[in-house]
């Protein structure tokens, strides 16, 4: 039997996806080995009891940091997409002179690595007195993302047909109607696109809270999957079983939410 | 549509007043290095470059290179085939048909991952003992090359590499597979009816018109090798020794564990120079796209 150019194709990325699968592969199998299993090695078969066992051990550890991970990037989420979108929304729809130098200055202040912020913004929150504490982490995630969200957002709100808004101007309409009666609902899909990113972004970040944060109440779970290492060395079906957990609320919204996850990520760029 | 001040403030002032605080912070950070700060108060005593100086001739001057050469080995050894393998990728998917929709997801779970989870799964795959990797290499009779991998000092910092590699080639194939689209359908059939094979087509239709996607992809991937941190930390801890650390990892260590808060901040702004570098063109060319 001989292949067409494309079955060729077909079968080459199969295999390449087989070999990019394998880590997300093992992790998930080794989190439903038992230790019996673990200690034979043989990673690459899958499990034969499934040890749910695991997953409590897991969850014991990564409670707090999975519902502290909730309670700080939802909103942070949320503020900033909303703040980030008035502004997105007069830099890209409204005729303002300065527009163009504070969208350079946003673009800067996205794209910089931001460890060069890490040491005023750890004294900015300790003199709010919101060092280790879960406001506190918002704050900082509201100020790394919103110039961000106003860039997004600003890219998205400029594929509204510019009728719309000259329709709307006849019709005695203002910017504030215009925001939320027209663009926020004609751009939603660019909206749910970068909330998508912002809290993917927010959700995965480890620099942040392992500055800020210590103990267990307030931290967020990815220092205390980094953690897991530590307390549960060698223990590796523990670690995988965190990791999974960990990595459950971005890869569920990768798989629910497919496209608007890929055009966030996209927008993110400023292509 | 007209507006008033009022809409400027409303609409306008969060932003303002953020992208003025992240301005304020990183005068800050570069007034931090020409201090001698040391310990969790401020201390505002001006030492000009002592810092910096401490850096590049004191006794921090052995860590500082390590990571230094670690910053550009990232440099030199991540982009390329991140970008390459991508590009590869996406054209693969541009010419399988609808296996794209199933294809093309597989590549891009590990994008929404969190480094530190990629970091968690890849150094349990690194592990000399109980890996995977020499599980594999082992169980397949090519034990004789199964390799120390993250414990050993010269391969580490290639072992952290690899797997970022795993995580950023979906997103350099996302960015090429849309470029390869907006390359018009008649310049590949042209070249079809024209006797050109896949390959051809690689080399003289995709490549020369994907120019505008590299430039992203190596300014995006640039700034990810700058501000590698948390692969490091759950990976090596820098280690062994500290042949794996990168600046954003020496500068955390020196800050928040042994607070040289004013060496901290030095390292902070070396790294601040070198993205500004990148991130300055960057944002002057992605402005003057705007249609205003």
């Amino acid at each position: 039997m001989k292949l067409s150019p494309r079955g060729v194709w077909v079968v080459l990325l199969t295999a390449v996806a087989v070999v990019w699968l394998l880590p997300l592969y093992t992790m998930l199998a080794t989190s439903l080995k038992t230790t019996r299993e673990i200690a034979m090695g043989q990673y690459v078969l899958p499990p034969r009891e499934f040890a749910v066992e695991n997953y409590r051990v897991a969850l014991d550890a990564l409670r707090y940091g999975l519902v502290n991970s909730t309670l700080v990037a939802l909103p942070a989420t949320a503020l900033a997409v909303l703040l980030g979108s008035w502004a997105g929304f007069f830099l890209s729809r409204l005729r303002f002179r300065p527009a163009p130098a504070i969208f350079f200055l946003a673009t800067i202040a996205t794209f910089l690595p931001y460890q060069i912020v890490l040491i005023p913004l750890t004294q900015l929150l300790s003199a709010l007195h919101l060092i280790n504490t879960r406001p506190g982490l918002i704050v900082a995630y509201l100020l790394l993302t919103t110039p961000m969200a106003a860039l997004i957002t600003a890219t998205f709100f400029q594929t509204v047909p510019m009728e719309l808004q000259e329709a709307a101007t006849l019709d005695g309409c203002g910017p504030s109607t215009f925001y939320w009666r027209i663009l926020v609902p004609a751009a939603r899909l660019g909206i749910i696109s970068t909330a998508i990113l912002i809290f993917t972004l927010v959700w995965n970040e480890f620099l942040i809270p392992t500055a800020m944060t210590q103990g267990t109440l307030n931290q967020l779970a990815t220092p205390v999957l980094a953690g897991l290492k530590g307390n549960y060395a060698q223990l590796w079906h523990i670690q995988m079983a965190g990791a999974t957990l960990t990595s459950l609320p971005p890869l569920v919204i990768f798989v629910v939410l497919g496209r608007y996850f890929v055009s966030g990520l996209m927008a993110g760029t400023l292509k | 549509m007209t507006y008033t001040r009022t809409h400027v403030i409303l609409f306008l002032g969060p932003l303002l007043l953020i992208v003025v605080l992240m301005y304020g912070m990183m005068a800050w950070t570069a007034a931090v290095a020409m201090d001698d700060w040391v310990g969790m108060a401020p201390v505002w005593k001006f030492a000009g470059w002592n810092n910096f100086h401490a850096l590049l001739t004191g006794t921090l001057r052995q860590r500082f290179l390590t990571s230094l050469r670690n910053n550009l080995t990232w440099l030199g050894v991540f982009i390329v085939p991140t970008a390459s393998l991508g590009l590869l990728l996406a054209y693969g998917l541009d010419l399988v048909g609808r296996a794209e929709r199933v294809l093309r997801p597989l590549f891009l779970y590990p994008m929404a991952l969190s480094f530190v989870v990629t970091g968690t799964v890849w150094a349990w795959m690194y592990d000399p003992d109980a890996g995977v990797f020499n599980d594999i290499l082992r169980s397949i009779g090519l034990g004789r090359w199964a390799q120390p991998w993250i414990a050993d000092p010269t391969l580490g910092t290639f072992c952290l590499i690899g797997a970022a590699v795993w995580q950023y080639t979906g997103f350099t194939m996302t960015l090429y597979l849309a470029a390869i689209r907006d390359i018009p359908r008649e310049i590949f059939e042209a070249a079809r009816v024209d006797g050109a094979t896949d390959v051809n087509l690689f080399r003289y239709v995709v490549v020369p018109n994907v120019g505008h996607a590299t430039m992203i992809v190596v300014a995006m991937l640039i700034l990810v090798t700058l501000k590698v941190f948390d692969l490091v930390w759950v990976m090596t801890f820098g280690g062994p020794g500290n042949s794996t650390e990168v600046l954003s990892f020496f500068m955390f260590v020196a800050t928040f564990r042994q607070q040289f808060v004013g060496i901290g901040a030095a390292i902070s702004v070396v790294i601040m120079v070198l993205a500004i570098a990148v991130v300055v063109p960057y944002a002057w060319w992605s402005t003057r796209r705007l249609p205003t």
